[in-house]
């Protein structure tokens, strides 16, 4: 279906690209109040002990120190995603659970004297075994993280539908393969901070946020405050993709350390520490078995996982659920088992990244399912195109999907990479291989991230008092994404307005109506209903008041770049300036407003609402490599991303969506890994040894759209900016084997690891035991 | 992250940064470009009393070919100008090669020849490639100056001979009989990466036949190393692939690196094996020019 | 060099320096770096802090025209120097022909690292006007982007280099339909 708009599908610039380069953008640590101190969080050096004693004295001695706080100063209330699962204090109280605990916290007159207080508070230990490998959490012996949680199991999950062994029984080919996943962490370039001041009773917070919402219900929770007297106010954030979803300590301690001292105190991690806190992707351990007929058609799946939770829930029991169920998206099938213990380790807890819970088991998934169709002698672009999901299909876990146009972007993802020729034989250099994978991730979540029955999100648009501009006012954090841009232009757009004429106030709990937040790919979807509704109730106020002054029946009157005219007789029309500026005088204020509820999803089951959204993408990637035999070193040498994601609001925007998903999948698919050593600690807690890509590591990409609406979206947008990252890690995989026909079970598929495959391969063939 | 609180001087000549640094005595670090020196200091490696910027001593600066000594590079050289260098576009396309490899763009304009020497880091990527065309160093202190082959320099685990009060002041890469030279760095990405293993080879080759080469590693033992066993084996031979394969295999049995997070011993002594092979075939094939991928 | 001397004995050294084409003078410890005299005394917050080891580049200046880490210079070097910034980059309220591409060519996500990406790129140019795209990439390969995987990054400063700002499909329409 084609829709007729102005603005949606056009790639005007940035709201704040002028802001961003020339440097006139304030993020949280860049604002600076009067007389305001700087403080810092003491964190445990050891991944499980014991907390003797705490002596802060010698810190509060220290020239320049203004408070020092332990859990005896702050609430010991704990917190966490899920009212079961509640886990975690803003500071331990009797043991340290990871290195990088939090233990105490500073406020100083600068930061130079924030880390020399933290090295005078003198903490007695008593040093306790750890729990460093989450595939043997479980075992008999080991030492309990939490004494609430028997044998380390944080959540464990165990679902069946349809008949899985039938289905197995009923294949022409039943095959297991397993895999390990690597610990990613998903760090955003700007470290996070936060500033915090009161004003008597009222609590006002500047941070590093991905959902100021759910920081305000949070510190509301934590120190028994109203809403009404917390204010989160998000400035310009510097990337979080999952890592900033949750408050980190940084606003609790700073919180009680500006009411203690009665000065602002901005709070502020350095890399090592954003290392530390972490909240990155859970490593897993998946096996998944699928029972497939003779001709490459899945009969059922079951995924048998296990993830490293490390030391607490974090948003962790999101991506148990999520690593499960979103894997029946892509391809149909009627039986689906799942199951999945979350373990507890010393090591820092897990979280919620980009792609939340499905890359792993994709990666796992799409490689498994390229050996499946290796043992049957099936081209795996075709194996995907027999079991790709159609629209209008039902998941096994009750998931309904929409609008899916998965064939058409495999279709064109062979076409595009030039797939066929590449695959015959010497279509390639030497070295090279080309694989493919798919993905789809929600847009939104259909159940809000805490209990509520809030709206998800809401807006409202204010026309200025001359109807020469417009401003939304929305609670939806922009964190690098563009949303402020394409909210504005979903505004315009219902509205009739100019884009370019269009203000935005955002992310601000007290100025802002609320939004849960940016996070599982949810505002244009959500958020743009929001903005639609509120646009079409300015653009109905207008034409009313247009009508009384043409004289002409509403419905007789249309709004479009900000021009009202009469849709029968020529001639007759008012500029959208001139008809606010008159409504204003006559009937007071106009303003539109809008919120957005999904519609009730999901099945009945235990765990049902993670993974139900509106709607869904869908992509394809395909991935040229090339491999270095002697010494294993992967270049990726092309890129080809084909996506469903509904109608496109920005195109240019859309692409630096996929881009940077499929970058940051690349980085975890060869370059990524968080390392520890024997005792818990990060080996390389720096942008030098964990190696996230740079300009001369990414390869030429070329991302491409289908044409794809969906009903029950406003405009028929779908997700992009998590959904590129799925695929990814699969694709790299699949590529690697074609080249060279070894799989690598675990990631990263680190060049060592390639050389090694290929050693052993080597050894394999001349030892003749292949 | 902050840095310990020092002294600071910033001495105009190198008399008086020699007779400064014997004052201070060992409390005091010279500082260069400072992006080796200032990291260890915020990580806490590193504490000292005092710091002697070398940046007012214009004597430290410049590439230039001298009539008799060679290419002379000074101490403070950094790591773009030997990249940007004509002096060494001409002589030794090698040696900017080497420094291209390393950092970024911005590190580069601040780290030093002189400071990537003394560091004595074993994954540092200038040292081989001099060492392998025969470099020598200069050392000044109040006492005077001495002059020794940068092999010599480095002694185990990753430190060198340099003294108190001692500052290096120039490298020297002499008209050497070298027809060729190379130096291939494994890294984990393209920029911003330490060496997994680099490898620096330069031969002497008439007619095919290799008269005479060296094979410096390094990443590959507690400090750079050369290969004798390798460099008398290739001397007299050319590079015949059978040649090659066993030389590969015997610069593996040579080299004596450990596990890292880069990379396990395996690995990299897998690594020093192929790229020397691979240094190789470049000195004697395209003299001291740059590889084919640039 | 100017200095003076706290009750610790800790020194204080008064530095002057050039920043956007204006004179500062400003007195610091020895242990303050560029970076940490930009955004806290001169409050020019452009300058971003990512890593403070010189690891990801987004607190990249222009010293004497060329791009370093601020956070690994100590101020101190930086004497007699003349550095610019990101705010000294626009002309007046005209933006250069780099961030205007930039905008144009949704170069910019986050926005962390664009200040010390936009400066990288203007030594580039400066040094070569005309560059390939792989030396465009060389070039910026210090400055670490999370957002972009620098497609348009990249595209960006070759259409400077082009003489463009605006991106080929949309120089005439003013954006695609």
């Amino acid at each position: 279906m084609s829709i007729n708009t102005k603005i949606i599908g056009r790639s005007v610039p940035r709201i704040d690209g002028r802001d961003k380069v020339t440097g006139a953008a304030k993020y949280t640590g860049d604002i600076k109040f009067p007389n305001m101190l700087f403080g810092k969080i003491l964190t445990s050096p050891h991944a499980h002990a014991r907390i003797i004693s705490i002596d802060t004295s010698a810190a509060e001695a220290l020239p320049g120190v203004k408070a020092v706080i332990t859990h005896k100063d702050v609430p010991d209330i704990k917190y966490g995603i899920s009212p079961a699962r509640w886990d975690e204090n803003i500071f331990c109280i009797d043991k340290v659970r990871f290195v990088g605990d939090k233990v105490a916290a500073v406020a100083c007159t600068d930061e130079e004297t924030c880390y020399k207080a933290l090295k005078l508070i003198k903490v007695e230990y008593e040093v306790l075994p750890a729990v460093l490998d989450f595939r043997k959490a479980m075992d008999a012996g080991m030492p309990q993280v939490h004494d609430e949680y028997p044998k380390n199991i944080n959540v464990e999950i165990h679902q069946e539908f349809g008949d899985i062994e039938k289905a197995f029984k009923e294949a022409h080919l039943v095959r297991t393969d397993a895999f390990l996943g690597n610990r990613a962490y998903q760090s955003p370039i700007e470290p996070h901070s936060a500033t915090s001041l009161w004003d008597g009773d009222k609590l006002t917070v500047y941070s590093s946020t991905q959902s100021p919402h759910y920081f305000q219900y949070y510190i509301a929770r934590e120190f028994g405050m109203d809403m009404g007297n917390v204010r989160v106010v998000k400035p310009y954030v510097g990337g979080g993709f999952g890592g900033k979803m949750e408050p980190t300590g940084l606003e609790f301690a700073g919180a009680v350390l500006a009411k203690l001292t009665g000065r602002p105190v901005r709070m502020f991690f350095d890399r090592h520490e954003m290392f530390a806190h972490n909240r990155g992707r859970h490593a897993q351990y998946m096996e998944i078995t699928t029972g497939v007929t003779k001709d490459g058609k899945i009969l059922g799946a079951h995924s048998n996982f296990m993830m490293d939770g490390g030391a607490y829930t974090s948003l962790g029991i999101a991506t148990a659920y999520y690593a499960g169920a979103l894997l029946p998206l892509t391809y149909e099938f009627d039986h689906y088992k799942f199951d999945l213990f979350r373990l507890y380790t010393n090591l820092p807890a897990c979280g919620a990244q980009r792609g939340h819970g499905a890359p792993q088991p994709k990666y796992a998934f799409e490689s498994h399912l390229d050996n499946v169709a290796t043992e049957l002698g099936i081209d795996p672009m075709d194996i995907r195109i027999l079991n790709a999901r159609r629209p209008e299909t039902v998941t096994p876990n009750d998931f309904a999907i929409h609008s899916c146009e998965l064939t058409q972007c495999l279709t064109r993802a062979r076409i595009i990479s030039n797939w066929d020729a590449k695959k015959k034989e010497g279509g390639m250099p030497k070295g090279h291989g080309i694989g493919v994978s798919t993905g789809s991730f929600v847009s939104g979540a259909g159940y809000p991230i805490y209990r509520t029955d809030l709206p998800h999100s809401a807006v409202v648009i204010k026309v200025n008092e001359d109807g020469t501009s417009a401003t939304l006012y929305t609670g939806a954090p922009d964190i690098g994404q563009g949303s402020d841009t394409v909210l504005c232009q979903m505004a315009a757009e219902a509205m009739g307005f100019h884009y370019e004429k269009m203000k935005i106030i955002a992310a601000d709990t007290e100025t802002c109506p609320m939004d849960l937040g940016a996070y599982a790919s949810r505002l244009t979807l959500m958020t743009g209903a929001a903005c639609k509704s509120a646009g079409e109730e300015i653009k109905k106020s207008l034409l009313e008041m247009a009508s009384s002054m043409l004289h002409l029946p509403p419905d007789d009157l249309e709004c479009e770049d900000a021009i009202i005219y009469s849709k029968s007789r020529d001639g007759k029309a008012l500029t959208f300036q001139e008809v606010a500026r008159k409504h204003f005088v006559l009937k007071g204020p106009l303003i539109g407003k809008g919120s957005y509820n999904p519609p009730k999803l999901g099945g009945k089951f235990k765990g049902s609402p993670v993974g139900t959204s509106p709607a869904y993408s869908f992509g394809v990637q395909v991935g040229e490599v090339k491999i270095d035999e002697e010494t294993g070193e992967i270049e990726a040498v092309g890129f080809w991303d084909v996506h469903d994601c509904g109608t496109v609001v920005n195109p240019r925007l859309l692409h630096g969506q996929v881009h940077g998903a499929l970058s940051m999948g690349m980085g975890e698919s060869v370059w990524e890994e968080v390392l520890f050593d024997d005792e818990g600690r990060i080996k390389n807690p720096d942008l030098a040894n964990y190696r996230i890509l740079t300009a001369l590591d990414m390869p030429p990409v070329e991302s491409e759209i289908v044409e794809s609406y969906e009903d029950i979206a406003p405009w028929g947008v779908k997700e992009i900016g998590e959904g590129s990252t799925n695929p990814t890690m699969g694709c790299f995989s699949n590529a690697i084997y074609d080249a060279m026909g070894v799989r690598v079970y675990s990631l990263p598929l680190s060049y060592e690891k390639v050389w090694r495959a290929l050693k052993e391969k080597r050894e394999r063939e001349h030892g003749g035991k292949e | 992250m902050y840095l310990p609180d020092f002294d600071y001087h910033s001495p105009e000549s190198l008399d008086e940064a020699l007779s400064l640094l014997a004052g201070l005595g060992s409390g005091a670090k010279v500082l260069a470009g400072g992006t080796d020196l200032l990291h260890k200091m915020k990580q806490g490696d590193l504490a000292p009393e005092a710091l002697v910027s070398l940046k007012g001593l214009d004597e430290l600066k410049g590439i230039n070919y001298v009539e008799g000594r060679g290419v002379v590079i000074g101490a403070l050289s950094t790591q773009n100008d030997i990249l940007y260098s004509e002096v060494l576009a001409k002589k030794y396309p090698s040696v900017s090669h080497a420094a291209k490899k390393m950092a970024s763009n911005q590190i580069r304009h601040l780290g030093t020849v002189g400071g990537n020497i003394v560091n004595a880091v074993p994954s540092a990527d200038l040292p081989p490639i001099l060492i392998a065309l025969g470099a020598t160093i200069t050392l000044a202190s109040t006492s005077g100056k001495r002059e020794m082959a940068l092999e010599d320099f480095f002694v185990e685990p990753a430190s060198s001979v340099i003294e108190e009060g001692e500052i290096l002041t120039e490298v020297a890469i002499p008209d050497g009989g070298f027809t060729g030279s190379s130096y291939h760095k494994f890294g984990l990405r393209r920029s911003g990466a330490l060496a997994v293993v680099g490898v620096a080879v330069s031969a002497r080759v008439e007619n095919g036949v290799i008269q005479e080469a060296r094979i410096v590693c390094a990443s590959s033992a507690p400090k750079v190393i050369r290969a004798p066993k390798a460099e008398e084996f290739i001397t007299g031979k050319t590079s015949a692939p059978d040649t090659l394969a066993e030389l590969q295999a015997i610069v593996e049995s040579e080299v004596r690196p450990r596990d890292s997070i880069r990379g396990s011993a395996e690995y990299r002594r897998n690594l020093a094996g192929v790229l020397a092979k691979r240094a190789l075939i470049d000195a004697v094939e395209s003299g001291h020019g740059i590889h084919a991928e640039d | 060099m100017n200095t003076i001397q706290d009750k610790e004995g800790v020194k204080r050294y008064m530095l002057s320096l050039t920043v956007n084409g204006d004179p500062h003078t400003v007195v610091v410890k020895a242990n303050t770096t560029l970076s940490q005299v930009l955004r806290n005394e001169l409050a020019l917050t452009g300058t971003k802090q990512g890593c403070e080891l010189g690891d990801c580049g987004s607190c990249t200046v222009l010293m004497d025209g060329k791009p370093v880490n601020s956070c690994m210079v100590l101020a101190l070097e930086a004497e007699g120097r003349e550095v610019t910034t990101i705010e000294g980059v626009a002309e007046g309220a005209k933006l250069s022909d780099l961030q205007e591409s930039f905008v144009n060519h949704g170069a910019v996500q986050c926005g962390y690292c664009s200040p010390g990406m936009v400066l990288s790129a203007k030594a580039l140019l400066a040094r070569n006007p005309h560059p390939s795209e792989l030396e465009v990439r060389e070039a910026i390969s210090g400055n670490l982007c999370r957002c972009t995987g620098y497609v348009h990054i990249v595209e960006a400063i070759l259409a400077v280099s082009e003489g463009r700002t605006t991106p080929p499909e949309e120089a005439n329409a003013g954006g695609e339909a």
